[in-house]
């Protein structure tokens, strides 16, 4: 037995304190898909607070053959699709800037120039996700934050592979449509995956 | 150029690591004659490049604290239910020994052949004693009709106007309530 499964035996049996070892070990990749899908550092922080509180609450439920991480994710996930679904009617413009997250403006590593560049990469982004519709944000989120497989994000979604890999084509070429309107281009130095094919 | 949907599956499975050596083959040569095609895999690239440089953002410090603070009382819970299912089971099983235990105590009673016969005549006077009462009522209520016939156009209203509300009013007025659904 692994020390996130004693963990969740002795959560289960009510010790906060253990769960409280698995809000540590997963507040950050929790709050960082609620912050991708929310777009709201102040939402995200609470979406990530009703994830776990709702997995400690539902922890009879969570079937240990399962990783635990796909689990809580797909709480967290479930949790912000109703949230979009709900201030739908009241969501600011998407034209409207984003600010920039906290956690950006505190990284003194970059100096100025390096913040100013991350924080604008950072609103791009932002702004490109939001402009998905929420079941393929959370495809992407999960795909390149998470790295997860089709069948993992296909668990999360509750849904099949196939629905994953049509979710995932349509919004790359949806992001890659958006990110040439906004003259995003592709660096001189290309990742691995493409210097195979662009030799 | 011609180029088709197959183009564009290449090039995702491309960006997954996941196109055979054949099928980069035949990629690489499309993308070399057509421009086109060109132009959305380097926005694809592009794409790629951004978001896999995007950090994982972290919340504020004090968060796992903040949210252990919110934890509902798992054990308080616990015991909780553990009292309604025993108070449950006792509720099931009382009801079980108290059958039993008439049954042992009026078995010689109910083993009484005449018994069948006393029950059918008590069901037969209860019945009796009914109808005579129904009986009454509806002769006390035909005698006040007669001595009182404004109270017949009353009730004739009254009942118009329940048809009115049950009929009317809930047919026009009243929407089916929408459901909504996940997917």
């Amino acid at each position: 037995m692994n020390e996130e499964q004693v963990w969740l035996e002795r959560a289960r049996r009510g010790d906060k304190a253990a769960f409280g070892q698995l809000i540590e070990a997963y507040q950050a990749p929790v709050y960082n898909l609620a912050y991708r899908m929310l777009s709201n550092s102040g939402e995200a922080e609470e979406a990530a607070q009703e994830a776990f509180i709702r997995a400690y609450t539902r922890l009879d439920s969570y079937d240990p053959t399962h990783k635990f991480s796909t689990w809580l994710l797909s709480i967290t996930s479930n949790y912000c699709i109703d949230q979009i679904r709900k201030r739908r009617a009241v969501l600011l413009s998407i034209e409207e800037p984003l600010p920039p997250h906290p956690a950006l403006h505190s990284d003194n590593d970059k100096g100025p120039e390096g913040q100013f560049l991350a924080n604008e990469r950072e609103a791009l982004v932002q702004g490109m996700l939001k402009e998905l519709p929420e079941e393929y944000r959370e495809a992407v989120v999960l795909r390149y934050w998470y790295d997860m497989s089709y069948e993992e994000i296909a668990d999360v979604q509750q849904t099949t592979v196939s629905a994953v890999k049509s979710r995932l084509f349509r919004a790359r070429r949806q992001l890659a449509e958006a990110g040439t309107a906004r003259g995003i281009t592709a660096p001189a130095e290309v990742p691995a995956v493409a210097e195979e094919i662009l030799v | 150029m011609a180029h088709d949907e197959n183009y564009y599956v290449m090039m995702m499975d491309a960006l997954d690591g996941e196109l055979a050596e054949t099928a980069r083959n035949e990629l690489e040569a499309h993308l070399r004659a057509c421009p086109e095609c060109l132009r959305e895999w380097n926005a694809l690239l592009a794409i790629e490049m951004l978001f896999r440089q995007s950090p994982v953002l972290s919340p504020a410090a004090g968060f796992a604290t903040r949210t252990i603070a919110l934890l509902p009382n798992r054990r308080a819970r616990i015991w909780a239910l553990g009292l309604v299912y025993a108070v449950l089971l006792l509720g099931g099983l009382l009801p079980v020994a108290l059958i039993g235990l008439l049954v042992v105590r009026y078995l010689p009673i109910l083993q009484d052949p005449g018994l069948l016969g006393h029950i059918w005549d008590s069901l037969a006077n209860i019945a009796r004693v009914a109808g005579t009462v129904v009986g009454a009522l509806f002769a006390g209520a035909g005698r006040i009709f007669q001595e009182q016939p404004v109270l017949i156009g009353w009730v004739i209203i009254l009942a118009g106007l329940v048809i009115l509300w049950g009929g009317v009013y809930q047919r026009l007025l009243l929407q089916p309530a929408t459901t909504e659904s996940r997917n």
